[in-house]
């Protein structure tokens, strides 16, 4: 992870000017005094650019996604799009993240899928190899021109300047399809939705579009089944954490989903990352919060805690099926959550609170989304802190 | 005191955060209802969020007619062969103006603002930038 830069000083004294050597392992910086008999120079040496890169894998379009938003919120600050470039960028950039959607590594646009008869799922329709060198580049601490694929006119417009970020996070279908971007990630999510909880998303999303009828939107889903089961759903074997969302099965024939059933499945031995318990690690546990201390309104709530396998990989699944309806649920919920990584008393629930007006607030989405962007944090903390106790050293020529 | 939303149905309507949160004290049940209960009904604002600009009032229009043209397409080719590699772009090609239709609505809702305005404050003489009146 060598990267070479020279600093000029104006800032400083004008005899004073600074060069990073690019043959260490580490950045070097090597200050220069010049002065009328000797060279006056010392060596210091700092722990190289650290941005961390979290994969999230979901078929939800770019941008809007709320996940992004909550879990930018986490690290303080809006996420918007770039200001005064290109009105259609995917792109989102707060103080300490920026969010990147893997569309812009389509390598043919809408017109070229079209003649080469594949979906914009299929692995053909991307550059992974780009991907791969930019996603690369960034975590060195080099800028890249990223290029836009516009999902209005289908094209791919002119590249637009990334500058790393100390957090990146690539979202989209194929965060985790590659092997080499897969090594790059310090974490990755995979969202999994249901194809009931699907239908009935889409047909809220679609249903005030002229164009769209209740066939119409079932044909599509079906139609992308085949791409999105052979080269999408295959990710989540990967993922350090899945969020899971199906259907409430504490309302018998439920069929509106509405009410949600929504698992997060975490991995075990992921460095930097400690799964979310209730109350005993490692036991199984059925809770229903809903009684003398607390009442709540139809259908209820209830949380399920226990140690599983998934494709091979020991994890441990909390779930909570049905919806909050008062603040005091969810922060007697909290209160009874271990391993929250939250900085203080509440800190769930005040996220929650901030984006009370975006989709899944209340219920098991928008709680482990919460929770995800959380435990992000508490990675990116336990990283940096790592670096810094990288060694360092002085010494007089 | 509920809404609907576009995409996942109810959404909890809670008042800001309480003083009492802010100082980190535990809280319990009945300081949550005297909270929600200080909130008289309806004080909160609701902002419907429009196109100001007609660049992004173009594009609303041009999606929603893309869906309806990219669904008939779809359904004609499909009908001739519904396993064919054109039956399947053309649901996808559906399925990604339809994403974008709802990206502009939302973002529309989220940001409250129009997606052009910062584009707009540097480029204000453009067709795109002119204030949009219905």
């Amino acid at each position: 992870m060598a990267v070479s830069t020279i600093y000029s000083t104006q800032a400083l004294n004008s005899t004073h000017f600074l060069t990073s050597s690019p043959s260490s392992s580490s950045k070097q910086v090597i200050f220069y005094r010049r002065q009328t008999n000797r060279r006056f120079n010392t060596i210091i040496t700092c722990a190289a650019q650290q941005t961390v890169v979290i994969g999230l894998a979901a078929d939800s379009g770019c941008g809007k996604s709320t996940f992004m938003r909550r879990l930018t919120s986490v690290f303080g600050g809006a996420a918007e799009p770039p200001k005064g470039g290109n009105p259609d960028s995917n792109t989102l950039i707060s103080d300490m993240t920026t969010v990147i959607c893997l569309d812009d590594y389509h390598s043919l646009d809408r017109t070229g899928r079209k003649e080469k008869g594949v979906t914009a799922l299929d692995p053909r329709a991307n550059d992974f190899d780009l991907m791969y060198e930019q996603v690369k580049a960034l975590k060195s601490g080099i800028a890249v021109e990223k290029p836009i694929y516009n999902h209005v006119t289908g094209l791919l417009d002119a590249p637009e300047l990334i500058q790393p970020p100390k957090i990146l996070v690539i979202e989209g279908l194929h965060p985790m399809f590659d092997e080499r971007v897969r090594d790059l990630l310090d974490f990755s999510i995979y969202l999994d939705i249901s194809n009931e909880v699907k239908f009935a998303w889409k047909i809220q999303r679609d249903m005030a579009e002229r164009g769209h009828s209740l066939e119409s939107i079932k044909a599509s889903i079906e139609a992308r089944k085949p791409d999105f089961d052979a080269f999408i759903d295959p990710q989540k074997q990967y993922a350090d954490a899945v969020i899971e969302v199906l259907p409430t099965q504490l309302i018998p024939d439920d069929n509106e989903g509405k009410v949600l059933r929504v698992r997060l499945i975490m991995k075990e031995g992921v460095k930097y990352f400690s799964p979310v318990y209730l109350f005993d690690e490692g036991s199984t546990i059925s809770w229903i919060p809903c009684g003398r201390k607390l009442t709540c309104s139809y259908p209820g709530i209830k949380f399920n805690y226990q140690p599983d396998s998934y494709f091979d990989n020991e994890v441990s699944v909390v779930e909570m099926d049905g919806q909050f309806d008062r603040l005091d649920e969810l922060i007697y919920v909290e209160s009874h959550l271990s391993n929250l990584s939250t900085k203080f008393y509440g800190e769930v629930t005040q996220q929650m609170l901030k984006h009370a007006d975006f989709p899944g607030s209340n219920n098991g989405t928008g709680l482990f989304q919460t929770i995800v962007g959380l435990k992000i944090r508490d990675l990116y903390e336990q990283l940096i802190a790592n670096k810094a106790n990288a060694p360092t050293e002085a010494s007089k020529a | 005191m509920m809404s609907t939303t576009a995409s996942h149905g109810r959404v909890m309507m809670l008042p800001s955060p309480s003083r009492a949160l802010q100082n980190q004290q535990p809280l319990i049940g009945s300081d949550m209802f005297r909270l929600k209960q200080t909130e008289p009904r309806g004080s909160r604002l609701v902002v419907a969020a429009t196109a100001k600009y007609k660049g992004t009032k173009m594009r609303e229009e041009k999606l929603s007619e893309m869906i309806v043209e990219k669904v008939k397409e779809a359904t004609e080719v499909c009908e001739a062969d519904v396993r064919s590699e054109g039956c399947k772009v053309a649901w996808d090609e559906v399925e990604e103006v339809s994403q974008a239709r709802a990206d502009l609505r939302i973002k529309l809702k989220l940001l409250n603002q129009d997606p052009l305005e910062s584009f707009c404050q540097e480029n204000p003489e453009t067709d795109e930038c002119r204030i949009y009146e219905d």
